[in-house]
Protein backbone atom coordinates (compact mmCIF):
# COMPACT_ATOMS: atom_id res chain seq x y z
CA UNK A 1 0.00 0.00 0.00
CA UNK A 2 2.91 2.74 1.04
CA UNK A 3 4.68 1.52 -2.17
CA UNK A 4 1.81 2.24 -4.06
CA UNK A 5 1.69 5.51 -2.78
CA UNK A 6 5.16 6.54 -3.33
CA UNK A 7 4.86 5.57 -6.26
CA UNK A 8 1.83 7.24 -7.68
CA UNK A 9 2.19 10.16 -5.78
CA UNK A 10 5.93 10.91 -4.18
CA UNK A 11 7.89 9.44 -7.36
CA UNK A 12 6.04 11.73 -9.66
CA UNK A 13 7.14 15.18 -7.85
CA UNK A 14 10.71 14.41 -8.63
CA UNK A 15 10.77 16.57 -11.56
CA UNK A 16 8.72 19.78 -9.77
CA UNK A 17 11.31 18.85 -6.98
CA UNK A 18 14.40 18.75 -9.51
CA UNK A 19 13.49 22.25 -10.97
CA UNK A 20 13.41 23.60 -7.57
CA UNK A 21 16.82 22.16 -6.28
CA UNK A 22 18.00 23.54 -9.63
CA UNK A 23 16.93 26.99 -9.00
CA UNK A 24 18.97 27.07 -5.84
CA UNK A 25 22.14 24.67 -6.20
CA UNK A 26 22.29 25.98 -10.14
CA UNK A 27 24.08 22.42 -10.29
CA UNK A 28 22.23 19.50 -12.63
CA UNK A 29 24.70 16.90 -10.47
CA UNK A 30 23.63 18.25 -7.17
CA UNK A 31 20.13 19.29 -8.11
CA UNK A 32 19.57 14.87 -8.51
CA UNK A 33 21.51 14.22 -5.62
CA UNK A 34 19.05 16.87 -3.54
CA UNK A 35 16.26 15.19 -5.04
CA UNK A 36 17.36 11.88 -4.53
CA UNK A 37 17.81 13.05 -0.45
CA UNK A 38 14.41 14.30 -0.60
CA UNK A 39 12.69 11.17 -2.40
CA UNK A 40 14.24 8.72 0.25
CA UNK A 41 13.57 11.52 3.70
CA UNK A 42 9.90 11.01 2.63
CA UNK A 43 10.21 7.86 1.90
CA UNK A 44 11.40 7.01 5.47
CA UNK A 45 8.58 9.21 6.91
CA UNK A 46 5.77 7.17 5.06
CA UNK A 47 4.37 6.00 8.58
CA UNK A 48 3.70 10.04 8.99
CA UNK A 49 2.19 10.67 5.88
CA UNK A 50 -1.51 10.61 6.88
CA UNK A 51 -0.72 13.07 9.37
CA UNK A 52 1.15 15.29 6.68
CA UNK A 53 -1.76 17.59 4.94
CA UNK A 54 -0.44 18.22 1.70
CA UNK A 55 2.65 15.79 1.04
CA UNK A 56 3.83 17.65 -2.10
CA UNK A 57 4.54 21.00 0.17
CA UNK A 58 6.32 18.82 3.07
CA UNK A 59 8.51 17.58 0.27
CA UNK A 60 9.38 20.77 -1.66
CA UNK A 61 10.07 22.20 2.19
CA UNK A 62 12.69 19.50 2.41
CA UNK A 63 14.21 19.88 -0.94
CA UNK A 64 14.73 23.45 -0.59
CA UNK A 65 16.16 23.23 3.22
CA UNK A 66 18.65 20.23 1.32
CA UNK A 67 19.30 22.81 -1.50
CA UNK A 68 20.10 25.54 0.98
CA UNK A 69 22.43 23.34 3.01
CA UNK A 70 24.07 21.94 0.14
CA UNK A 71 24.62 25.48 -1.90
CA UNK A 72 25.93 27.09 1.85
CA UNK A 73 28.29 24.09 1.90
CA UNK A 74 29.47 24.34 -1.30
CA UNK A 75 29.81 28.22 -0.93
CA UNK A 76 28.02 28.99 -4.39
CA UNK A 77 26.34 31.90 -5.17
CA UNK A 78 23.73 32.29 -7.98
CA UNK A 79 26.58 34.01 -10.62
CA UNK A 80 27.77 30.64 -11.04
CA UNK A 81 24.32 29.62 -13.07
CA UNK A 82 26.33 31.27 -16.03
CA UNK A 83 27.45 27.78 -16.50
CA UNK A 84 24.04 26.58 -17.00
CA UNK A 85 23.35 29.36 -19.40
CA UNK A 86 26.27 28.51 -21.31
CA UNK A 87 25.39 25.40 -21.83
CA UNK A 88 21.90 25.92 -22.56
CA UNK A 89 22.40 28.93 -25.51
CA UNK A 90 24.91 26.14 -26.79
CA UNK A 91 22.03 23.83 -26.88
CA UNK A 92 19.37 26.00 -28.59
CA UNK A 93 18.32 26.02 -32.04
CA UNK A 94 20.64 27.36 -34.24
CA UNK A 95 17.67 29.68 -35.98
CA UNK A 96 17.32 31.68 -32.56
CA UNK A 97 18.91 35.27 -33.75
CA UNK A 98 21.73 36.47 -31.33
CA UNK A 99 19.91 39.46 -30.17
CA UNK A 100 17.01 36.68 -28.56
CA UNK A 101 19.95 34.81 -27.50
CA UNK A 102 21.80 37.79 -25.08
CA UNK A 103 17.64 39.24 -24.22
CA UNK A 104 17.57 35.18 -23.17
CA UNK A 105 20.58 35.26 -21.39
CA UNK A 106 19.73 38.87 -19.73
CA UNK A 107 16.35 37.03 -18.75
CA UNK A 108 17.80 34.36 -17.11
CA UNK A 109 20.72 36.58 -15.48
CA UNK A 110 18.39 38.74 -13.96
CA UNK A 111 16.02 35.66 -12.46
CA UNK A 112 19.60 34.04 -11.36
CA UNK A 113 20.70 36.91 -9.46
CA UNK A 114 17.22 37.23 -7.50
CA UNK A 115 18.13 36.27 -3.77
CA UNK A 116 16.87 32.72 -3.69
CA UNK A 117 13.96 33.13 -1.69
CA UNK A 118 12.41 35.81 -4.65
CA UNK A 119 13.89 33.36 -7.18
CA UNK A 120 12.01 30.10 -5.34
CA UNK A 121 8.77 31.88 -4.98
CA UNK A 122 9.55 33.07 -8.58
CA UNK A 123 9.51 29.58 -9.79
CA UNK A 124 6.77 28.25 -7.48
CA UNK A 125 4.33 30.84 -9.12
CA UNK A 126 5.32 30.96 -12.60
CA UNK A 127 6.62 28.17 -13.45
CA UNK A 128 5.05 25.41 -11.23
CA UNK A 129 1.66 27.27 -11.32
CA UNK A 130 1.18 27.28 -7.66
CA UNK A 131 -1.15 29.28 -5.44
CA UNK A 132 0.23 31.94 -2.64
CA UNK A 133 -1.09 29.96 -0.20
CA UNK A 134 0.93 26.81 -1.47
CA UNK A 135 4.16 28.70 -1.97
CA UNK A 136 3.51 30.02 1.89
CA UNK A 137 2.96 26.60 3.36
CA UNK A 138 6.44 25.45 1.50
CA UNK A 139 8.78 28.51 2.30
CA UNK A 140 6.89 28.45 5.98
CA UNK A 141 6.02 32.28 5.72
CA UNK A 142 2.84 34.36 5.19
CA UNK A 143 1.01 34.63 1.92
CA UNK A 144 1.39 38.32 2.38
CA UNK A 145 5.27 37.93 2.22
CA UNK A 146 5.25 35.97 -0.49
CA UNK A 147 3.12 38.43 -2.74
CA UNK A 148 6.02 41.14 -1.32
CA UNK A 149 8.83 39.28 -2.27
CA UNK A 150 7.05 38.38 -5.68
CA UNK A 151 6.45 41.92 -6.41
CA UNK A 152 10.27 42.31 -5.89
CA UNK A 153 11.48 39.34 -7.77
CA UNK A 154 9.17 40.75 -11.03
CA UNK A 155 9.63 44.84 -10.45
CA UNK A 156 13.96 43.57 -10.91
CA UNK A 157 13.41 41.43 -13.92
CA UNK A 158 11.02 44.21 -15.51
CA UNK A 159 13.10 46.76 -14.64
CA UNK A 160 16.28 44.79 -15.42
CA UNK A 161 14.85 44.04 -19.13
CA UNK A 162 13.34 47.56 -19.96
CA UNK A 163 16.99 49.22 -19.00
CA UNK B 1 -4.99 44.70 -33.28
CA UNK B 2 -5.71 46.09 -29.50
CA UNK B 3 -3.71 44.70 -27.42
CA UNK B 4 -4.75 46.73 -24.13
CA UNK B 5 -6.27 43.83 -22.44
CA UNK B 6 -2.99 41.77 -22.51
CA UNK B 7 -1.16 45.38 -21.26
CA UNK B 8 -3.44 45.88 -18.49
CA UNK B 9 -2.99 42.31 -17.34
CA UNK B 10 0.76 42.48 -17.60
CA UNK B 11 0.26 45.83 -15.36
CA UNK B 12 -1.37 43.66 -13.28
CA UNK B 13 1.50 40.67 -13.48
CA UNK B 14 3.96 42.95 -12.25
CA UNK B 15 1.81 43.70 -9.27
CA UNK B 16 1.11 40.25 -8.43
CA UNK B 17 -2.71 41.00 -8.68
CA UNK B 18 -3.37 37.96 -11.06
CA UNK B 19 -4.66 34.97 -11.10
CA UNK B 20 -2.84 31.83 -11.88
CA UNK B 21 -5.88 31.82 -14.89
CA UNK B 22 -4.83 35.49 -16.16
CA UNK B 23 -1.11 34.65 -16.11
CA UNK B 24 -1.79 31.61 -18.20
CA UNK B 25 -3.49 33.75 -20.83
CA UNK B 26 -0.25 35.88 -20.38
CA UNK B 27 1.98 32.73 -20.90
CA UNK B 28 0.12 31.47 -24.10
CA UNK B 29 -0.41 35.20 -25.53
CA UNK B 30 3.80 35.36 -25.38
CA UNK B 31 4.33 31.96 -26.85
CA UNK B 32 3.23 33.12 -30.56
CA UNK B 33 5.76 34.92 -32.32
CA UNK B 34 3.72 37.59 -33.25
CA UNK B 35 4.19 40.00 -30.26
CA UNK B 36 4.11 43.83 -30.73
CA UNK B 37 7.46 45.88 -30.13
CA UNK B 38 6.17 47.59 -27.21
CA UNK B 39 5.77 43.88 -25.43
CA UNK B 40 8.96 42.12 -26.90
CA UNK B 41 11.07 42.69 -24.19
CA UNK B 42 9.09 40.89 -22.11
CA UNK B 43 8.29 37.97 -24.47
CA UNK B 44 11.65 35.99 -23.51
CA UNK B 45 10.64 36.25 -19.36
CA UNK B 46 7.47 33.74 -20.51
CA UNK B 47 9.74 31.83 -22.99
CA UNK B 48 12.71 31.29 -20.34
CA UNK B 49 9.97 30.15 -18.02
CA UNK B 50 8.30 27.81 -20.12
CA UNK B 51 11.48 26.33 -20.60
CA UNK B 52 12.44 26.23 -16.91
CA UNK B 53 8.78 24.25 -16.73
CA UNK B 54 10.68 21.49 -19.02
CA UNK B 55 13.53 20.83 -16.94
CA UNK B 56 13.41 16.71 -16.49
CA UNK B 57 15.10 14.51 -13.94
CA UNK B 58 17.10 11.57 -15.90
CA UNK B 59 15.04 8.53 -17.36
CA UNK B 60 16.82 5.97 -15.05
CA UNK B 61 16.24 8.17 -11.97
CA UNK B 62 12.77 6.80 -10.97
CA UNK B 63 14.32 3.16 -11.52
CA UNK B 64 17.15 4.26 -9.17
CA UNK B 65 14.90 5.94 -6.47
CA UNK B 66 12.50 2.68 -6.87
CA UNK B 67 15.25 -0.08 -5.85
CA UNK B 68 16.47 1.99 -3.05
CA UNK B 69 12.73 1.94 -1.90
CA UNK B 70 12.23 -1.80 -2.70
CA UNK B 71 15.91 -2.43 -0.78
CA UNK B 72 14.93 -0.88 2.18
CA UNK B 73 11.25 -2.22 2.50
CA UNK B 74 12.10 -5.52 3.63
CA UNK B 75 13.59 -4.52 6.98
CA UNK B 76 10.48 -2.39 7.26
CA UNK B 77 8.38 -5.60 7.11
CA UNK B 78 10.37 -7.88 8.89
CA UNK B 79 8.77 -9.36 12.09
CA UNK B 80 9.27 -8.41 15.61
CA UNK B 81 12.01 -10.13 17.71
CA UNK B 82 14.95 -10.10 14.59
CA UNK B 83 14.99 -11.54 11.36
CA UNK B 84 14.41 -15.30 11.15
CA UNK B 85 17.08 -17.61 10.11
CA UNK B 86 16.98 -20.29 7.88
CA UNK B 87 19.72 -23.10 8.10
CA UNK B 88 20.38 -25.28 5.03
CA UNK B 89 21.06 -28.67 5.41
CA UNK B 90 22.38 -30.99 2.75
CA UNK B 91 20.10 -34.25 1.81
CA UNK B 92 21.56 -37.24 1.14
CA UNK B 93 20.52 -40.33 -0.63
CA UNK B 94 20.16 -42.33 2.82
CA UNK B 95 17.95 -39.25 4.34
CA UNK B 96 15.98 -39.14 1.15
CA UNK B 97 14.86 -42.70 1.09
CA UNK B 98 14.48 -42.87 4.85
CA UNK B 99 10.84 -43.03 5.08
CA UNK B 100 10.74 -46.15 2.97
CA UNK B 101 13.36 -47.91 5.03
CA UNK B 102 11.09 -47.39 8.08
CA UNK B 103 7.64 -48.54 6.08
CA UNK B 104 9.95 -51.74 5.61
CA UNK B 105 10.71 -52.19 8.52
CA UNK B 106 7.49 -51.88 9.82
CA UNK B 107 5.65 -54.08 7.28
CA UNK B 108 8.39 -56.59 8.22
CA UNK B 109 6.99 -56.19 12.13
CA UNK B 110 3.87 -57.09 11.53
CA UNK B 111 4.08 -60.07 9.43
CA UNK B 112 6.41 -61.91 11.85
CA UNK B 113 3.58 -60.62 14.43
CA UNK B 114 1.07 -62.28 12.18
CA UNK B 115 3.43 -65.29 11.36
CA UNK B 116 4.25 -65.92 14.90
CA UNK B 117 0.19 -66.11 15.70
CA UNK B 118 -0.72 -68.33 13.31
CA UNK B 119 2.07 -70.48 13.67
CA UNK B 120 1.27 -70.51 17.33
CA UNK B 121 -2.88 -71.51 16.37
CA UNK B 122 -1.32 -74.50 14.60
CA UNK B 123 0.74 -75.68 16.94
CA UNK B 124 -2.35 -76.23 19.20
CA UNK B 125 -4.77 -77.76 17.24
CA UNK B 126 -1.76 -80.46 16.25
CA UNK B 127 -0.60 -81.13 20.05
CA UNK B 128 -4.26 -82.32 20.68
CA UNK B 129 -3.37 -85.13 18.56
CA UNK B 130 -0.57 -86.45 20.35
CA UNK B 131 -0.93 -88.65 23.17
CA UNK B 132 0.66 -86.26 26.01
CA UNK B 133 -1.83 -84.02 24.91
CA UNK B 134 -5.00 -86.99 24.86
CA UNK B 135 -3.85 -87.62 28.82
CA UNK B 136 -4.83 -84.55 29.72
CA UNK B 137 -8.25 -84.37 28.24
CA UNK B 138 -10.33 -84.65 31.42
CA UNK B 139 -13.03 -87.48 31.66
CA UNK B 140 -15.85 -85.07 31.54
CA UNK B 141 -15.32 -83.75 28.64
CA UNK B 142 -15.30 -87.50 26.92
CA UNK B 143 -18.72 -87.74 28.77
CA UNK B 144 -19.57 -84.65 27.39
CA UNK B 145 -19.29 -86.07 23.69
CA UNK B 146 -21.87 -89.49 24.61
CA UNK B 147 -24.38 -87.24 25.33
CA UNK B 148 -27.09 -87.85 22.64
CA UNK B 149 -26.43 -92.11 22.80
CA UNK B 150 -28.46 -94.01 23.84
CA UNK B 151 -28.26 -95.24 27.53
CA UNK B 152 -26.51 -98.48 27.19
CA UNK B 153 -23.97 -97.49 24.56
CA UNK B 154 -23.15 -94.68 26.65
CA UNK B 155 -22.41 -96.57 29.78
CA UNK B 156 -20.61 -99.49 27.80
CA UNK B 157 -18.23 -96.39 26.47
CA UNK B 158 -17.89 -94.73 29.92
CA UNK B 159 -16.70 -98.92 31.22
CA UNK B 160 -14.28 -98.63 27.93
CA UNK B 161 -12.60 -95.45 27.95
CA UNK B 162 -10.28 -95.82 30.95
CA UNK B 163 -9.13 -99.58 29.73
CA UNK B 164 -8.76 -97.84 26.43
CA UNK B 165 -6.46 -94.86 28.02
CA UNK B 166 -4.59 -97.15 30.14
CA UNK B 167 -3.54 -98.98 27.62
CA UNK B 168 -2.67 -96.31 25.03
CA UNK B 169 -0.35 -94.34 28.01
CA UNK B 170 0.92 -97.93 28.48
Amino acid sequence: MENISFRTIVLPLGDRLYRLALRITMNRAEAEDVVQDTLLKVWECRSEWEQIGNLEAFAMTICRNRAIDITKRVGRNAASLDVVDNRRQTTDNGQQSLEAHEQLSLVRRLMDNLPEVQRTIMLLRDVEGRSYQEIAQVLGISEIQVKVYLHRARTKVKNGVKD
Amino acid sequence: MDYKYIEQLLERYWECQTTLEEEAILRTFFRQEDVPASLLPYRQLFIEEDKMANEHLGKDFQDKILRMVDEEEPASSLPEGGPVVCKARRMTVIHRLRPFYRAAGLIAIMLSIGNAAHQSFTDEEDAAKTPQMAETIPFDSLQDISIGQPEEQSAALATQIPDTLDAFTR
